[in-house]
This record gives structure tokens, sequence and C-alpha cells, in this order.
């Protein structure tokens, strides 16, 4: 064997050991975060955690008006965003296709995709807040709306570009017009895929943090008027982190593992959705 | 002079059914893709209840002849047609006519089966709901009929309310039959409606068709010589986005006038 | 925007219902387009006052002093890069390693589990990391490095200048440790659907001439797609440039350029989630929504290359 094949193979070797070890570093470093998050979330773990609310320090309590905050701004962000993202989505697949303003639209949703959060809130402050003088839930859930939109656009538009053309001129072929066709034939062929979309959107949103800061802002209490600050799991998790008290560090730590396990299931039975779809 | 240029120079050969038989008939028809133009000058008259069939090459214009009869070539915008196309002697292309009401009267099948996905049920009713407002038990008694007239009710008697995604590709077929002829139509266009099937799934909507025309006119396009012999009374052969020899089918296979039909249907090009 | 597909329908009904959900439907495309004209233009109004009342210098002075009314976005813009860059360089060798891994050499059965646990993790939600940064990350790190490091430094020394700072875990060195193991699953993901891309044709073509894998990879494979792969880096980058909650809670929030790695800093993103629902006075409000401003513009040029290089991908 000559030495220039021996320096190859051992190239290689080194090569491949390299990125072998850093999947393992990489897996190393998530699965320490995770062991981190349950071991230290899963002691706070109680019913009372979903049945009271946050406490003063030094005395014992839950996170309902935080997990109760959070599913209403999440599910009004999210049937704002379904309607807007799928309305858009079909417009770029079924009108727009590949004419100047749908490119324009489409890239500026990519955009507002990989926007940072932050600056949705602040936006949404100036929008809502600052104009009516007063943090609401409503500004939250706007925000996170804003959040979740591109995220059904994207997968909307992808679902509708995969339909048949065949069954757009077998529903024209019949005379039903376009808006017809795509309501009562592409829609429902897509919906596996849509709902898929829906649930990646949510899983986002719901461990947002930075968009409501200056938006729902966060509330002690329960509180189911939309017209008021609102308390939500990652504002509430922010806020007893950065806190002095043992206590409140132990709910953050519970809260936060909440929201992990919510953000993985959710993602997860997307993903089971979207196989379930891809098989057929 | 060469044979070749002996084809090139033959005069088209047609023989179309008389005037007063006719159902629908195109004029001068020129089809254009953007800029590339498909057809030129079509002239063609197709039978009040019978079969006509298109056959040709691949590329010759027979579907895009086809898909100009009911405008679904309007979903893309830079398709278009010149020329007439009289249905009923009223020309279709005029702007006079919209669109939904002639697909209405003019029903189509796709090379490929296309059922919604939503039930067999619903599939069926799809255009009668579309076309006017019709009672829970007249729109049981059009699906029945549309279905057994597509030979496909014994098969999906029971099964109505599943969906239409799960039957075989035959059954497929004859349900997008069952629900192109459930708005009665005038005329029902097929296009290659055979090509995805296998011989038994063929034939079977084949006998679907020929007891279809008693009702309805029927234009098939089709690559399948023998199927076009099988179920046409009349058939077209085209070439190059013209149409050159029409016939009654009998004459087109045994006594084709011109020799480009001639190599064609005895298999020396295509 | 009358086609012919519109004169399709002569009910009236159809007619109306066809108008009617196209303009819905266009409506919602283009309220994304007014949303983004809206975070500009809110941005740019909002900040205004701050730009007025400093100018250019606005920019370039790090002094960040609600008492006396002075804002400088020198620190936080500074902050913002070198964590951004920081966490890039951390995250990119790790990341590619491991798409590399389990698209060529990883076993079949075991890169389809690893590849979905990495995916999953890319969900995971920043605030997540945040935490383990400042309650298990920070502590340690002050007390195995920067404790032992105090030691040997000696004052003024370039060690100094660049580990220097006081050891409590808190500083710009942690916080783009933390961003990059944030957006490490995120590029590794993609850069694997990216890999996953290439036709077996060219990795055929690679191997069929004899080269190792590692000549296939750094030859062939990782070429074919390198627009591509730059526009992951864009993404990482742009993900760890705008990140606020994983940075936050670690970067130690001290105002002014930081004086070393080691040293407590600040991003713009940062800066933001911790003043603005405290801020007094006007010209400190608009200050932080200038700030924003400059997050959007560096952002949006990253996500922008980022987009067309990758769109230029899809062959």
């Amino acid at each position: 064997m000559s030495a220039r094949s021996a320096r190859r193979r051992i190239t290689n070797a080194v090569f491949v050991g390299a990125t072998a070890l850093a999947t393992f570093v990489a897996l190393a470093a998530l699965l320490l975060i995770l062991w981190s998050l349950v071991s230290k979330g899963a002691g706070g773990l109680s019913g009372t955690i979903f049945t009271q609310d946050q406490p003063a320090p030094g005395s014992p309590g839950g996170l309902r008006n935080a997990i109760v905050g959070s599913l209403i701004m999440c599910g009004l962000g999210m049937a704002i965003a379904l309607v807007v993202g799928i309305l858009a989505g079909t417009w770029l697949s079924e009108y727009g296709g590949q004419s100047r303003y749908a490119r324009a639209v489409r890239f500026l949703n990519d955009v507002l995709l990989s926007a940072p959060s932050i600056l949705i809130g602040l936006f949404v402050y100036e929008l809502m807040v600052a104009p009516f003088h007063g943090f609401s839930a409503y500004a939250g859930a706007v925000a996170l709306a804003f959040l979740a939109t591109p995220v059904v656009v994207r997968t909307t538009e992808d679902i509708l570009t995969l339909q048949p053309g065949a069954l757009r001129e077998a529903g024209m072929a019949l005379g039903a017009s376009r808006a017809k066709v795509i309501r009562t034939i592409i829609w429902r062929g897509a919906r596996a895929g849509i709902v898929t979309g829906g649930l990646l959107a949510f899983a986002r949103i719901s461990g947002e943090t930075a968009p409501l800061l200056f938006t729902s802002l966060g509330n002690q209490y329960l509180n189911l008027d939309l017209s008021q600050p609102m308390a939500a799991l990652p504002t509430t998790i922010f806020q007893f982190a950065l806190s002095a008290f043992d206590d409140w560090r132990q709910l953050a730590w519970t809260g936060a593992l909440l929201i992990a396990a919510a953000v993985l299931i959710i993602n997860i039975v997307g993903r089971l959705l979207a196989r379930e779809v891809s098989h057929k | 002079m060469s044979l070749a240029d002996a084809e090139l120079n033959e005069v088209p050969h047609l023989e179309h059914p008389p005037q007063d038989a006719l159902a629908l008939e195109t004029r001068g028809l020129d089809f254009y893709y953007g800029k590339t133009q498909a057809l030129h000058g079509v002239d063609l008259g197709i039978a009040r209840g019978k079969i006509t069939a298109l056959i040709g090459p691949s590329g010759c214009g027979k579907s895009t002849l086809l898909r100009a009869m009911n405008r679904i070539y309007e979903l893309y915008p830079n398709q278009r047609a010149e020329g007439e196309i009289l249905l009923d002697g009223e020309d279709i292309l005029s702007g006079q006519v919209n669109a939904a009401d002639l697909r209405a009267r003019v029903g189509m099948v796709f090379q490929k089966p296309t059922p919604f996905p939503m039930s067999i049920y619903d599939n069926v009713a799809f255009g009668v709901r579309l076309h006017g407002s019709t009672s829970k038990a007249e729109l049981d008694a059009i699906v029945e009929r549309s279905l057994r007239r597509a030979a496909l009710w014994d098969e999906v008697e029971h099964k109505l309310g599943s969906s239409g995604l799960g039957l075989s590709g035959g059954q497929q077929q004859r349900l997008c039959v069952a629900r192109g002829i459930a708005v009665e139509p005038e005329i029902l266009l097929l296009d290659e409606p055979a090509s995805a099937l296998d011989p038994v799934s063929t034939a079977k909507l084949e006998d679907t068709l020929l007891q279809l025309k008693k009702d309805f006119t029927i234009v098939i396009v089709t690559h399948n010589l023998q199927q076009a012999a099988r179920i046409a009374d009349y058939t077209g052969f085209m070439f190059m986005g013209k149409l050159i020899e029409f016939a009654p089918t009998a004459s087109i296979f045994s006594t084709p006038r011109l020799v480009r039909t001639r190599n064609y249907v005895t298999g020396r090009f295509g | 925007m009358a086609t012919r597909a519109d004169s399709a329908v002569t009910r009236p009904a159809a007619r109306w219902d066809e108008y009617l959900f196209r303009a819905a439907c266009f409506s919602a495309a283009t309220l994304l387009m007014a949303a983004l004209a809206g975070v500009v233009v809110s941005l740019a109004i909002g900040g205004w006052p701050a730009f007025k009342a400093f100018g250019w210098r606005f920019f370039i002075t790090a002094e960040w002093n609600p008492v006396t009314d002075l804002y400088g976005a020198a620190g936080p813009i500074v902050g913002t890069l070198v964590t951004g860059f920081l966490a890039l360089a951390m995250a990119l060798p790790l990341a590619l390693g491991v798409a590399i891994f389990l698209t060529e050499f990883c076993p079949r059965r075991l890169a389809q589990p690893i590849a979905v646990a990495v995916e999953l993790l890319a969900g995971i939600p920043s605030i997540v990391y945040g935490m383990w940064g400042l309650f298990v990350f920070a502590p340690w790190f002050a007390a195995h490095v920067q404790a032992p490091l105090a030691v040997h430094l000696t004052e003024g020394s370039w060690a100094a200048r660049f580990f220097g700072g006081v050891p409590n875990g808190a500083n710009i060195f942690t916080a783009s440790v933390i961003l990059a193991v944030m957006i490490l699953p995120y590029m590794a993901a993609v850069f694997r659907e990216l890999f996953l891309s290439v036709p077996a044709q060219v990795r055929e073509a690679a191997f069929g001439l004899g080269s190792t894998s590692f000549e296939a990879v750094s030859k062939v494979i990782v070429p074919y797609v390198r627009r591509g792969v730059v526009g992951v880096v864009m993404l990482g980058l742009g993900r760890a440039l705008g990140e606020t909650m994983a940075v936050t809670f670690i970067i130690g929030n001290a105002h002014g350029l930081p004086h070393s790695l080691f040293d407590a800093g600040s991003t713009i993103a940062s800066t933001i989630a911790n003043e603005f629902t405290e801020a007094t006075g006007e010209l400190h409000t608009a200050s932080l929504i200038a700030l924003g401003l400059v997050l959007f513009i560096i952002t949006f040029a990253v996500l922008a290359i980022a987009r067309v290089l990758l769109a230029s991908e899809r062959h």
C-alpha cells in the first residue's frame, strides 16, 4: 500500500471520527439540558400547579393563571393566524403563482418567519398598547398571531401546490368556479397537511416569551378579561426565574418543563399526522 | 417527387356526418400555447349520439382539441383558442357563452382518475349541487341512476358514504364518468380515459361508453387504435396540429385515403 | 385583474362568491406585506426622537445612561454582533459534523431516530435554554473556568484583556455558548435536509471514482450545495442575532462596551427586553425602539442574503 493511500485512509478515519464526535457532543449537550429540565422541574409537579394561581414568595401556589392565560392567548392567536394564513397561502398557491407581487409576498413572509420575535412585540406595542394606553391579552394574542401566520402561510402554500392539477381541472370541468373548487376539493384534500402546519405554528408560539413582554405584560391573578393584562406561562417563568426566591425558581423550572413537554408533544403529533398523510 | 413530399402535399380528407346530425362543430380552429401554435385551422364535426375518436401520434394536438371543446384551457392564462366552436349552432368562443354553463353541457373525464377527496355519493352529487338546488330524494335518484349508467352501482351500492379514494383505479374512472353524466351533459369528452387502467377495467369502461351513447354524444381521445376501432363510430386522425383525415371508423381503418393515416393505423409510425 | 377564468361564471351568486373569495385571499396576502411594512414604519417612527437627538453618534457612543438621558447604541450593537458570530463559530462545525455524520456515516437505523430527536430539540422554546444557562451552565463555568483562571491572570496582560471579568458566569462568552447550543439543532436539521437533497447520482459518481468518504463529502457533496450551506449559516446567524430569552438570562446585562469576552455585556434584544417596560422618559423609550430598528436592519440583511442563497440552491 502506498504512503499516499495510507494517508488518505487515515485522513478519512479522522474525519469520520470527528463527525461522530460532533454528533456525540451535540446530543450530550442537548440531553444534559433535557435532564436538568426534568430533574429540576419534575419535583414541583403536582395537582396544585393546575388548580392554584401563582403565590406570593414563601406561600404555596401553582401556575393556573399563567397556564390559562397561555391557552387563551395562543388559542386566539392561532385562530387569527389560521384564517389569515390559510387565505394568504391559498392566494399564493392558487392565484398569485409566479407574479411579481406573489414573489414579493413570499419573500416578505419568509422574512417575517424568521424576524426576531421581540421586534414583533415592539410593533404590537406601538400598534395596540401605546394608542390605547394599556397592556392587554388582545395585544398578546395579536403578537402571537404575527408569529404563527407566516408558518401557516408557508405550509398551506406548500401543501396546496402538491394537490394534483387534474383535480382542479376536473372540478372546473363540472362547471364549478375556481373558488368553489378550492374550498370544496383542494382544501379538503390538503386538510391533514394544513392541520400539521397549524400544530407546528401552535408549538412555536406556545413557547414565545419576548413578544408578550410588552403586550400582555403579565398578571399575578387569574384573568379572563381580554382587555386586561394577562399572565402567560413563558412570561411568568421569566419573572420567577430571575427572582431571588427559591420557591418561585422551583415554579419556573416546573413551568419550563410543562412548556417544553407541551411543545414536544404538539410537534410529535404534527409529525405523526404528516407521516400518515405521506403514506396515503 | 419523393414519397415524403407526396405526403406533405396531401390534401386533408374529411368525410363529416351530415350537418343536421352534428352536436358540435369546430370551424377554422387555431390554438396557441403562448406563442406556439398547436392547432391549425381544424374543421371537425361531431355527430349527435355517436362515439367519435380522435387518434394520432403524441403531440399531434388531439388532447388540445378536446380541451378546447369545454374551454378547460382557460385555467391557464397563456393558452387561447381562435376560430369557432359551434355547440347547437352557438359559438362558445364568442364570449356570449359562460364557461360554467358550457361545462355543464360538455362534461369531461380525464386521463388519470380524479376522484375528489370526499365520499362516493358526494363525488357524484358534486356537479348536480353546483347547477341548482335539488331535493334530497331527487339527488339520491340522480346519484343512483348515474352510478347505474356508469356500471358502478352494484359495486358501490353499500358504501356510498365511504371515500372515493378507496376505490380501485377502474372503479375510480367509472366514478368520474358517473360524476360527469350526473349533470346530464349533451356531450361527454374523454381524454385517454383508459390509459391508466388494466385490460379488464378498460373493457368494462368501453362497455359503459357503448351503453352511454344512447343518451350522450361522446368524444374520446385515445392512443389505443384497437380501442378506437372497437367503440368509435367516427374516427379523426390528427397530425402536427391538423385534422388530416376524418371518416366513419370502418373506412379509416380499412381504406385510409392518406398515406400518413395508412402508415399510422398499420403501425408503421407513431 | 380580470382573467377569462373570472368570466367563467354567469350566475350572479357564483360570480360574487368567486370575487369575494379571491378578494379575501388577496387581502390576507396583502395583510402580510402590510405587517412587515408596519414593523418597519412603527420602529422608524418610534425611534425617530432618538435619531433626532443623537444623530449618527447614536450608533458609535457606548454611553447608555437613563439618569442623564444619554443613549448610545454601540454597546448592545457590539454585544449582538460578538455573541452572534461567536455562537455561530461554535455551532457551525458541530452542526456540520452532525449533519454529515447522519447523512453519510451513521447506520440508517440509528440515523433516523437521532435526526428526529435533533429536529424536535430545535423546537424547544429558547426560554428553556436561557434557564439552563442561568442555573446550570453559568455557575459551573464560574466555578470551573473563571475562578481557576482568575488566579493566574495578571492585571493588564493580554490574557486578562480577553478573559478577565467578574467570575459569576454571566458574560458575553457564556451567552454565546448558550446561543450556540440553541441554534445547533436547528442548523443541524436544515444542513441534513440540504445534504439529503444532493442527488444520488452525484454521490455515486464521487464514490465511483474511488473517493474516500472524506473526499466525497468535502470535494463533492458539500460543494454541490455550497450556496445552500452559506444560506443555512446565515439563517443560524439571524436566529442568534435576534434571540432574546436565551441571552437575557445570562449575558449579565451591563451597559456600555464589554471589556473582555468574560465580561458582562448586553445585546440589542436583551436591552429591549430588560428595559422597555421600565423605561420612563420619552427619549429612553425612543432609544430602545431605535435599537429595535437597528436589529431589524441587521437581521433583515442577514435573512435576505440567506433566502437568496437558499433559493438559488433549488436546482
